[in-house]
């Protein structure tokens, strides 16, 4: 059996023992599996895909099933009867899709359907095991006793990003066999980016029309560049993978252009420093392409087009959130007269930095405050009409200011503004309003 | 021993293993519920009665056991039915009603039959049972597994019913419930708690009238038992390398290191399914090429059973995700109070600020390492009025792990950045 087992581990490098484990507890013969066995590890660590080129390989009978297809107690019965069934839809045959209510028809139909099957030594899989915990309180420890239920030698392997000990709450519970899939290391992560050898060159051929002759050496060369800058950051491999592909073909392009030849790795890497700092800039954001991305950010709140008015309202708005109600006489009034340091306001500036509203996040505010403090900004005397009163509804349409109280009321609504203070600042540029002279936690900025 | 014969025992063993039928002492205990039972289904009387012990103690192995030596009174057959229960499977008293229709076979009888009440069909399904002969009357023995989920069930109409018939006599029945909650009966309302026999049988994890054999030679000899090859039963495993096996295993069981190591696994947890685990894994890592049991593999065992799994979650974390859990354990330390997005982000970039090798990591990013930390449960959110209404940077957690695991994770890390270990330790920057 051990010769199934050594193609497995060259396909997943860095997960020789886990597949130990595996070939342990379900290969070495088709005498009784373990009752139960959890698999843990943070995503993209190949625990689902692992599993499956495991039972495939050994030819084990194995049911597969998602919690997050399989969200109710009943599609995830059926699902899981269908496939011990090998039930396919075709017209021809008609064969009967499963129908499964509970658990009691569960542990029933497995019974009737055993020796048909031969189910006898399968498995059933079910990953994204943690959304057990959020469905009905029988289900989990169900699973894990499912061969004393059903009294047939079937057993569960769960997968999970979670831990175990997340999992306990007031049934107790059978603690099942473990296996951890940790996060790859440097090391593992480039020998298995390395696979994409193959791929790189077809990508650059499609991208640049033109074959570019580059060995194994090479391409390593470029991803540890690479992971230099985004192992920090990001250890999903799928996110790195994406990543790696995506700039494989800037880090080509003065080769492609002539400016530079395959040996010139210093250059190359000075070339694809900036590209890789501004892409690392979009992790996880999925935008499409490298170069454009840095001013993407930027760009979203320069596209905001918003009246003159309704862009004093919405500074308005950020000065009414972010100060407290106390300080508008001072900030807005002319002739405030003088102020009187009192014990309270020198605790108050000693305020530390987690109380600033900067950290703790808009104030709500009412619909005349806001209107009060807009008058105080704004130079030229406009007269309340309904075009305002309409600018402040769009605002929320806009969800740039968002509604907290309930929508009934209509005197006494209040608002908050949502928007940060760097498209605040953009904003108040744009009308020529000095916004920080108006904001009493923001000395730090 | 040849690899064949390694093969052969270690599929003996598994099947020792799982298919386990053997109870360590408990023979009272035994006799006790045998009798009952035959009681009820020899002679026709009603009883109740709950088993009561802790996961792994037994309790399941002992019925079956009954059960099994039941089977051997002749009569038994005809004259008993064995309906059995579980609370997880049948989770409403509907489900139970089906369940114990088809397994007493009524399914024809009660077909197309309108019952105006649980009582009334439970009733039915007794009355069917009556036929005109000597004992007038088939006796019924219910065995309710996860007694403590039946009593959550609407009313509990079902214990409340089969209580009445066992105590009223109407039928012959015997309720024998199965649990693991000490406080069962406090569970029980009081109109069934008045009908119940009050009839507890405890069973402990070990044997009690014997107090002279310790914790260790308990498990050792268990280990023993499971371990050990019989005289006779398997004769497809040659004498010499039975020999061979059971003195490998003596010596092994008989070692001051084992005994020391099992030792330290009963202070850590007492429990029949621990030490069955480690077992299974022991055993199962058996092969032609490794053909024995050494220290080492319980060893390695222990030491994964007395891992703590959040440590190794930490260490799956990138730097930029340890950094921030560090920025959290300081914050939780100093002001003991939830912390948003916002308050976390401005430690961050403060520590980064000071240190000019630090990458420089955007906002967006950061805060999806932010939600991937939270994805792990490490920090939970904390639901408080109106958090709904908070964006995402201001909305309040609470840290999950200890300070000292985040410690021995980052002493653990390898290849972390000096800085961020100094800051680790220290909350100044």
């Amino acid at each position: 059996m051990e010769e199934v087992l050594e193609p497995l581990k060259h396909t997943y490098p860095g997960r020789e023992k886990q597949l130990n484990e595996l070939f342990y507890l379900f290969g070495m013969s088709n005498k009784p599996y373990p009752l139960n066995v959890f698999i843990c590890g943070g995503p993209s660590t190949g625990k689902s895909s692992v599993t499956t080129a495991f039972l495939n390989a050994f030819n084990i009978k194995y049911a597969f099933v998602n919690l997050i297809e399989c969200y109710s107690s009943k599609i995830l019965f059926e699902s899981i009867l269908n496939q011990l069934t090998n039930h396919k839809i075709d017209p021809k045959l008609g064969t009967p899709y499963a129908k499964c209510e509970n658990l009691m028809e569960f542990c029933n139909q497995v019974k009737s359907i055993v020796d048909t099957f031969e189910l006898n030594q399968s498995v059933i899989v079910v990953d994204k095991a943690e959304e057990l915990r959020n469905m009905e309180f029988n289900l989990l420890p169900a699973f894990l006793k499912l061969r004393k239920l059903t009294e047939i030698s079937i057993s569960v392997i769960f997968l999970s990003d979670i831990v175990f000990e997340k999992y306990y709450f007031k049934l107790n519970i059978v603690e099942p066999l473990k296996i951890c899939f940790p996060q790859y290391n440097k090391d593992e992560l480039l020998e298995i980016l390395t696979e994409d050898f193959k791929f790189a060159q077809v990508s650059l051929f499609d991208h640049y029309n033109k074959t570019l002759n580059f060995t194994v050496e090479f391409f390593q060369g470029y991803l540890n560049v690479f992971l230099s800058f985004f192992y920090r950051a990001c250890r999903d491999l799928r996110e790195l993978r994406q990543m790696s592909r995506k700039n494989f073909i800037f880090y080509c392009e003065p080769i492609y252009k002539g400016q530079l030849t395959l040996n010139d790795s210093m250059a190359l890497w000075k070339n694809i420093s900036p590209i890789l700092t501004s892409s690392a800039e979009v992790l996880y954001l999925r935008i499409t392409s490298a170069t454009s991305s840095k001013n993407s950010i930027g760009k979203t709140t320069q596209k905001l087009e918003l009246p003159f008015y309704g862009k004093y309202l919405l500074i308005a708005a950020y000065l009414a959130s972010y100060n407290s109600s106390k300080d508008d006489r001072r900030l807005f009034m002319k002739f405030h007269g003088k102020k009187r340091k009192t014990n309270k306001e020198v605790q108050q500036k000693s305020k530390v930095s987690e109380q600033l509203n900067t950290q703790i996040g808009p104030k709500a505010f009412a619909l005349d405050r806001l209107l009060a403090i807009f008058y105080s900004i704004l130079d030229d005397k406009v007269g309340f009409n309904n075009h305002l009163l309409v600018q402040v509804s769009s605002l929320v349409e806009l969800q740039l200011l968002s509604l907290v109280s309930d929508d009934s009321n209509l005197d006494g609504r209040k608002y908050k503004c949502t928007t940060n203070f760097e498209t605040i600042q953009m904003v108040s540029k744009m009308v020529g309003f000095n916004i920080r002279k108006y904001l009493s936690d923001f000395s730090h900025f | 021993m040849t690899g064949n014969d390694i093969v052969k025992i270690r599929e003996f063993l598994k099947d020792k293993l799982f298919y386990n039928e053997e109870l360590f002492g408990k023979e009272a205990e035994k006799n006790q519920v045998f009798e009952l039972l035959r009681r009820t289904a020899v002679d026709g009387e009603s009883n109740s009665m709950l088993l009561i012990g802790p996961n792994g103690s037994g309790k399941t192995t002992l019925i079956n056991k009954v059960l099994k030596e039941l089977q051997l009174i002749k009569t038994f057959h005809s004259d008993c039915i064995i309906v059995k229960l579980h609370g997880l499977v049948h989770t409403d008293d509907r489900l139970a009603l089906k369940s114990i229709t088809f397994q007493m076979n009524l399914d024809n009888a009660v077909d197309g039959k309108v019952f105006g009440s649980f009582a009334e069909n439970l009733a039915f399904l007794l009355a069917c049972l009556r036929t005109g002969e000597r004992r007038s009357s088939k006796s019924v023995i219910f065995i309710l597994e996860e007694f403590d989920l039946f009593c959550a069930h609407h009313n509990q109409t079902l214990l409340y019913n089969l209580f009445d018939v066992a105590q009223s006599a109407q039928a012959p029945i015997c309720v024998l419930g199965i649990t693991c909650r000490n406080d069962v009966i406090q569970l029980l309302e009081k109109r069934v708690k008045s009908r119940f026999s009050h009839r507890q049988l405890f069973l402990y994890p070990i044997s009690n009238e014997n107090s002279d054999t310790s914790d260790l030679d308990y498990t050792l000899n268990k280990l023993k038992w499971y371990l050990e090859l019989p005289d006779k039963n398997e004769p497809k495993i040659s004498s010499v390398s039975r020999k061979q096996w059971n003195s490998h295993i003596n010596s092994l069981l008989g070692g001051k290191k084992f005994q020391n190591l099992i030792q330290r696994m009963i202070d850590l947890e007492f429990n029949q399914n621990c030490l069955k685990n480690i077992l299974v894994k022991c055993v199962f890592s058996l092969s032609e090429t490794n053909g024995t049991l050494t220290c080492n593999h319980f060893e390695k065992e222990l030491d994964l059973l007395e891992k703590d799994d959040m440590i190794q979650v930490i260490l799956d974390l990138t730097a930029l995700e340890i950094c921030l859990i560090i920025a959290m354990k300081h914050h939780q330390e100093i002001y003991d109070r939830p912390m948003n997005f916002e308050m976390i982000f401005s430690r961050y970039v403060k520590f980064v600020n000071k240190h000019s090798n630090m990458q420089n990591i955007q906002r967006p990013v950061v805060m999806k390492a932010f939600e991937h930390i939270e994805k792990l449960e490490l920090i939970s959110m904390l639901n408080q009025a109106g958090s709904s209404k908070l964006q995402k940077e201001y909305q309040f957690f609470k840290l999950l792990v200890a300070p000292t695991q985040i410690s021995e994770a980052v002493g653990k890390y390898i290849g972390l950045p000096t800085e961020i270990i100094q800051w680790c330790n220290s909350s100044l920057v």
